[in-house]
């Protein structure tokens, strides 16, 4: 029985591997899928940018700045900074906004249910516009954002958009150096050949578009949700809407600084992964509306964050196995449990490595040993989240908590040059 | 056994294990490459190129001035660029004058003589022609900029006023007028942008009318409020196969078919448009709308479609077809564009390959 059970870990751990190589070499060497990119001329929609605000007064001056200097036309754009319930001079410092640009129409919320989720819920209620553009308030968009964000809804399938998250505190410690590789991986590659292949893109939840009725479709944001992405990307999908991902549309982030911090948010992630996993895994698999590829990659995209404790759980049958003087198999699986056991996935960092080169970055690569770290840290913690949860859901005492991403940015950043990709003649 | 093996042993095998995470550790105390990657922060506008190098002469404007009231030929540098400021009426881009010469400011209407290749970037206070078989790298021209025969841009190309590229004439990467550009038989572009752009053929009366009119359509569209209702309270359909609107049949939705497209002659498609396949909009149909298509998209004779268009596959433009509205400015994107005489199109052109103008 054991001995099946690491045979079907094996397999699982071999397919996500196969997945990682694959969309790998379709980055480097497949043809690449932009087709909204070229639109930069247009009878544009009448847009609403909503900007999920919680106690954010380090932070949210920038994106306010940054969205009066979009290139979008002035009429067809409205700004909400969504001040959920803060306690500090978040509204104030919006107000002060507000009072300079009448483009932005504050909504302050004063109670009602915690989470991002349940904030915008609210904030639409505002909202008359056909497509609506979701940040966070840490995120700093170019010039160019908007226009990318709202392209791929002149195409009637798409239902949500989302963007490329590049993170701008890199070089203050360890950890964002590894989480700005990780981010590469994350969307330099397995992103975009999701886009390419056409699979299941991800919405992300921020520096991300999703067109209203689609949204009005499949009944709004879902509150429960600790994930409130990958729940709405799975219902848009359920429902024959699409979501794209733009690589080209990029906006700088602030990562976490400290590992308490990042724990919480791959904890929160996990947790509302793995909720969305029991809710559509088998509605993806079964559904007779999309293609082969996408239920494929709809269902190993919500298996992604079970990988943790399933890798943790074939090094514990591998130890159990070996000790009991069990023969494990051929030569093949000798090699694959050599190498998945020992260090975990390597077609993982092979991702890194592969968007470090696309990036053209040329000394951080060197950093990709040290990833080990990081990878160690979240299987752990996505491993800990599933049986927490697991635990909630035996005992019956399931409760949704919301755990804000702490900021580490202090002061405003927009009087800096930020690195810019300069156009070349 | 010697009393230092086990400290060798424990010694190189720490090595061992420290060689691989060296260089790591080296990046991660020196943060060579620690900054946040650069983003695309501009605003990508097919005018950029132009913009920049305009910016970066106009300090030398008023030097051009003095220059041209003296008819004469001056050298100086600016940004570490070697310019040549030629007023004179009959300077012809001579290789011996523009020898290490990075741009030309040409103070007077100038005229690239046939056959000649120009290295430089130019600036034309005036018009500026090129002579058949000429090529130049890339020019910005205060008024009309007219490419002859067989001539050649090969980076990019901005008018103030209005571009005319004579046949078989080719202007690679970004081609751009504030006014207008109009494209002869023969002719090549890759991407391209203005509120009009037209192909004609003058050997035909008929084609160059049907270009210097408003398309019927436009005058469908509705104002600005009425679009954005059509945008919103659209019905979408979605089609497993091929999707056909018949002849004169009018739809408002929007709709997506998994097979190919076809909407039949002179129907009116109130909606956006998307097909896995190929798709053809027929002869004197409108398509009130975007057009996204997996395949090549056909638009027939006296064919009309609001925009944006995008097709995975090429676009072939049959005479008298128009995309977009000279108030409604739109993009056109695709693998090749192959576009016949009498055409009109408002706004970006983008063939990611090649496009021409077809002979």
């Amino acid at each position: 029985m054991l001995l099946y059970l690491f045979y079907g870990t094996l397999l699982l751990i071999c397919i996500y591997t196969v997945r990682h190589y694959y969309f790998t070499m379709n980055r480097l060497f497949g043809r690449q899928r932009h087709l909204y990119v070229d639109v930069d001329t247009a009878d544009w929609p009448a847009v609403t940018v909503l900007v999920a605000a919680h106690n954010e007064e380090a932070v949210v001056a920038d994106i306010l700045k940054a969205l009066m200097e979009v290139d979008y036309p002035a009429d067809r754009l409205t700004i909400i900074p969504v001040n959920d319930r803060s306690t500090d001079r978040t509204r104030e410092i919006i107000d002060e906004f507000a009072e300079q640009h009448p483009s932005i129409e504050p909504f302050h919320r004063v109670g009602g249910k915690p989470g991002k989720a349940a904030a915008l819920k609210d904030a639409m209620a505002r909202v008359n516009t056909e497509v609506v553009l979701i940040f966070d308030a840490d995120y700093i968009p170019g010039k160019a954002l908007i226009r990318q964000l709202v392209a791929p809804f002149f195409d009637p399938e798409i239902g949500a958009v989302m963007g490329r998250v590049v993170p701008l505190n890199v070089g203050k410690k360890l950890l964002t150096r590894l989480l700005d590789l990780e981010r590469s991986g994350g969307y330099q590659v397995d992103q975009q050949a999701r886009m390419n292949l056409h699979m299941v893109p991800q919405y992300g939840g921020t520096v991300a578009g999703i067109r209203t009725c689609a949204l009005t479709e499949i009944g709004g944001w879902n509150e429960n949700a600790l994930a409130e992405d990958t729940d709405l990307t799975y219902r848009l999908l359920l429902a024959g809407w699409k979501t794209v991902y733009e690589n080209r549309a990029e906006c700088y982030e602030e990562v976490p600084e400290r590992w308490p911090v990042r724990v919480r948010q791959i904890m929160r992630w996990a947790k509302g992964h793995n909720q969305a996993m029991t809710s559509y895994m088998f509605g993806t698999a079964k559904s007779s509306s999309l293609s082969w590829v996408e239920r494929l990659d709809g269902v190993l995209l919500l298996g992604v964050y079970l990988m943790g404790p399933v890798l943790l759980m074939g090094w514990l049958l591998a130890v159990v196995l070996f000790y009991n003087g069990v023969q494990i198999g051929g030569g093949l699986t000798v090699l694959a449990l050599g190498a998945f056991t020992t260090l975990g996935n390597f077609a993982a960092f092979f991702e890194i490595a592969g968007a470090a080169r696309l990036d053209g970055s040329r000394q951080r690569i060197r950093l990709l040993p040290l990833t080990l770290f990081g990878f160690t840290v979240s299987l752990i913690s996505v491993s800990r989240a599933a049986w927490q949860q697991a635990e909630e859901s035996l005992l019956g005492n399931a409760e949704l908590v919301w755990d804000k991403t702490e900021r580490s940015r202090t002061a405003p950043v927009l009087e800096d040059p930020l690195p810019v990709l300069k156009e070349s003649a | 056994m010697s009393y230092w093996a086990p400290f060798a042993l424990t010694g190189v095998t720490a090595t061992l294990l420290l060689l691989p995470v060296t260089p790591a550790l080296y990046e991660l105390r020196k943060r060579r490459d620690a900054a946040p990657l650069p983003t695309t922060r501009h605003d990508g506008r097919i005018t950029n190129f132009a913009e920049a190098f305009q910016s970066r002469l106009q300090p030398l404007l008023p030097q051009l001035e003095k220059c041209r009231d003296k008819h004469e030929l001056l050298r100086t540098h600016i940004d570490g660029m070697e310019v040549l400021l030629a007023c004179s009426h009959d300077f012809n881009f001579d290789p011996d004058a523009m020898k290490g010469v990075d741009a030309v400011m040409c103070g007077e209407a100038a005229r690239v003589p046939a056959g000649r290749v120009v290295e430089a970037d130019v600036y034309a206070d005036s018009s500026l022609e090129l002579g058949e078989g000429a090529a130049l790298r890339a020019a910005l021209g205060a008024r009309d900029i007219i490419l002859g025969e067989n001539s050649a841009v090969l980076r990019w190309l901005h008018a103030r006023g209005n571009i005319y590229l004579r046949q078989r004439s080719a202007a690679y990467g970004r081609l751009s007028a504030g006014q207008s550009i109009s494209l002869e038989k023969g002719s090549g572009f890759q991407r391209m942008h203005a509120p009009q752009i037209f192909t004609v053929d003058l050997n035909s009366h008929g084609s160059g009318l049907i270009a210097s009119k408003a398309h019927v359509c436009q005058s469908e569209t509705g104002n600005r409020k009425e679009r954005d209702d059509l945008f919103a309270s659209r019905e979408r359909i979605r089609v497993q196969g091929n999707f056909v609107l018949p002849t004169r049949a009018s739809l408002n939705a929007n709709v997506i078919a998994t097979g190919e497209m076809r909407i039949g002659p002179g129907a009116r498609f109130f909606g956006n448009a998307k097909s896995y396949k190929d798709t053809v909009v027929e002869a004197d149909a409108c398509v009130h709308g975007s057009l996204v298509c997996g395949g090549t998209l056909r638009l027939g004779p006296r064919s009309y479609v609001a925009g944006p268009v995008m097709a995975q596959g090429d676009v072939l433009m049959d005479a008298g077809s128009c995309v977009g509205g000279p108030d409604a400015l739109t993009t056109m994107s695709s693998s090749g564009v192959k576009i016949a005489a009498g055409c009109r199109l408002h706004g970006t052109v983008w063939a990611r390959v090649q496009g021409n103008v077809e002979n």
